[in-house]
């Protein structure tokens, strides 16, 4: 490793005095005021007990985290971790199957929301789907990148049985919510269940779908997108 | 040969093609936005449905971006599996965060990296109404923050973690500091301050102020881009002696707002500016983006 030069020396330090000083420290430029009016922080309730309720819970929790992360706050990156890296990890292993890239893909996932936390944009969904959109995002080029198409068909062909919701939460509150995405799953043909399944944890593309269900692949892309209005539309998600 | 119905039987508006090309040519990228929430598709998909949508109308770039915002919303209540990870996963994930990788081969110990913090511009560079108001939000965040680590804090992250939140001084935890006391404003305001702006490398501009007296110096970047994705600044105190840069913390693109407080600088040569891999080098990648000799 060379060592650094302390070289282009096309700069010079002038002499200022303390009133030149105190004059530029009372005029920041104008992007120094709009910074202040985006770090004011917005967590009153911070310190009430974490309900491990429902999704708008959470999503509030993760919101002031998120805040505070784009601080550099590592207690609150700790506890956004804790609170979310189950879903995270899940997700991994269904897609992945593999521990090791499962473990590989929840870090790359962690480190991505400790940078970009800043980057969060409430108004373009909540931060569970955010996260969760990182996350698939990471885990669908992971599994393609390793493992050939059939490959993950045979493997999800081995997998497709365990229902979605293995981990339901005592809380009435998200049993209810749980309970819904049941009934809201339901209301879904068998056919478009399928192909949402093999595209979300078989990290299949429109096109794979086709060929595993020997479909057609104007069908399928139909399939994918009725089944998912079809559930949002159950689900009153806006 | 296609769904074209919904839930309630009624006919849909467009049939899909075979290939995303032809859908996108054919006025249906809003019907992507599905597939494209579910990643159902190929990078190139991916790309030409991206290239599409943001150079498409305004409302019809609106209606994509709601359908894709809905179904990811959708797919985040659906699609619930959990599994507890291993044990010691979070400790790795702490152990890679930008600084945290204790600058491998360090010359000196933690608390000299410590020694860099960066505050909140709004700290250092008070304009007179708001800078109250600043004092107060800072206050309260400082409150907040004693009474979560006296009571929430996982005892594994104290053991795990501690050390990491010490090297992690160069990216944003002196936010907090009262402005009375503020050494940002004591460097610059010094009656010794000297200062000069140097050009950086790739756009904008470092503003480094030193202060002999104080024996530490002052950095504040200006219009300068955000790292490349996977890269941080890492800011160099090159010793005149010739020996080994000594880290003096990273800057991602949040940092890059804050101003940076170097201390230590009796036996330095000069400042260096660098683009290193996120969690920083252990040695500088030339060339630097910016450098600043300081004549001390």
């Amino acid at each position: 490793m060379k060592t650094l030069q302390p070289g282009n020396a096309a700069f010079r330090f002038a002499r200022h005095d303390a009133a030149t000083a105190q004059t530029r420290v009372q005029h920041p430029p104008a992007g120094n005021l709009c910074l202040r009016v985006m770090e004011t922080p917005n967590a009153p309730n911070f310190d009430a007990p974490a309900p491990p309720g429902t999704a708008v819970d959470l999503n509030q929790q993760l919101a002031q985290l998120l805040g505070r992360i784009a601080d550099s706050d590592q207690a609150s990156f700790a506890e956004f971790y804790r609170l979310t890296s189950r879903r995270v990890f899940g997700m991994a292993r269904r897609v992945l199957i593999d521990p090791e890239l499962s473990e590989d893909t929840t870090q790359e996932v962690f480190l991505q929301v400790w940078q970009n936390a800043a980057k969060f944009d409430p108004a373009s969904g909540s931060p569970l789907a955010w996260l969760m959109t990182i996350s698939h995002r990471r885990a669908v080029d992971k599994v393609r990148s390793s493992q050939s198409a059939s490959d993950r068909e045979a493997r999800y062909g081995a997998n497709s049985q365990d229902i979605d919701h293995d981990s339901v939460s005592d809380e009435v509150d998200s049993r209810l919510e749980a309970e819904a995405v049941v009934r809201c799953l339901e209301t879904l043909t068998e056919t478009q269940q399928e192909s949402v399944r093999l595209a979300y944890y078989g990290g299949l593309t429109y096109r794979e779908v086709a060929e595993k269900l020997n479909a057609a692949i104007p069908t399928i892309k139909s399939r994918i997108r009725d089944g998912l209005i079809r559930l949002k539309t159950c689900l009153g998600v806006s | 040969m296609t769904d074209t119905n919904d839930s309630r039987g009624r006919q849909l508006p467009r049939a899909f093609a075979a290939d995303i090309p032809t859908d996108l040519a054919a006025g249906r990228a809003v019907e992507l936005a599905e597939i494209y929430a579910l990643d159902a598709i190929s990078d190139a998909e991916r790309e030409a449905i991206d290239a599409y949508v943001s150079g498409a109308p305004e409302a019809e770039r609106d209606s994509f971006n709601d359908r894709v915002r809905q179904a990811r919303e959708t797919l985040a209540l659906s699609f619930t599996a959990e599994e507890e990870p291993p044990a010691d996963l979070f400790a790795r994930i702490v152990a890679q965060l930008p600084a945290a990788a204790p600058a491998e081969g360090q010359a000196r110990p933690h608390a000299a990296t410590a020694e860099t913090t960066v505050a909140g511009a709004p700290a250092a560079l008070p304009a007179a109404e708001p800078a109250h108001a600043a004092d107060e939000l800072s206050a309260a965040r400082q409150r907040r923050e004693v009474r979560r680590r006296k009571s929430g804090l996982r005892n594994w992250l104290i053991g795990v973690a501690a050390a990491a939140v010490i090297a992690l001084g160069g990216v944003g935890i002196g936010a907090y500091l009262a402005n009375q006391n503020d050494p940002f404003n004591q460097v610059i305001e010094a009656q010794d301050a000297r200062q000069a702006t140097v050009d950086v490398n790739g756009g904008g501009t470092a503003t480094v102020s030193i202060s002999q007296s104080h024996d530490a110096l002052v950095v504040r970047m200006k219009d300068v881009p955000p790292p490349p994705a996977g890269k941080v600044y890492q800011m160099w105190l090159i010793p005149k002696d010739g020996s080994t840069p000594v880290s003096q913390g990273l800057m991602d693109a949040e940092a890059l707002s804050k101003p940076a407080l170097v201390k230590g600088i009796g036996s330095a040569a000069a400042l260096g500016i660098t683009v290193e891999p996120v969690g920083g080098s252990a040695t500088p990648t030339l060339p630097t983006v910016a450098a600043a000799p300081l004549n001390t």
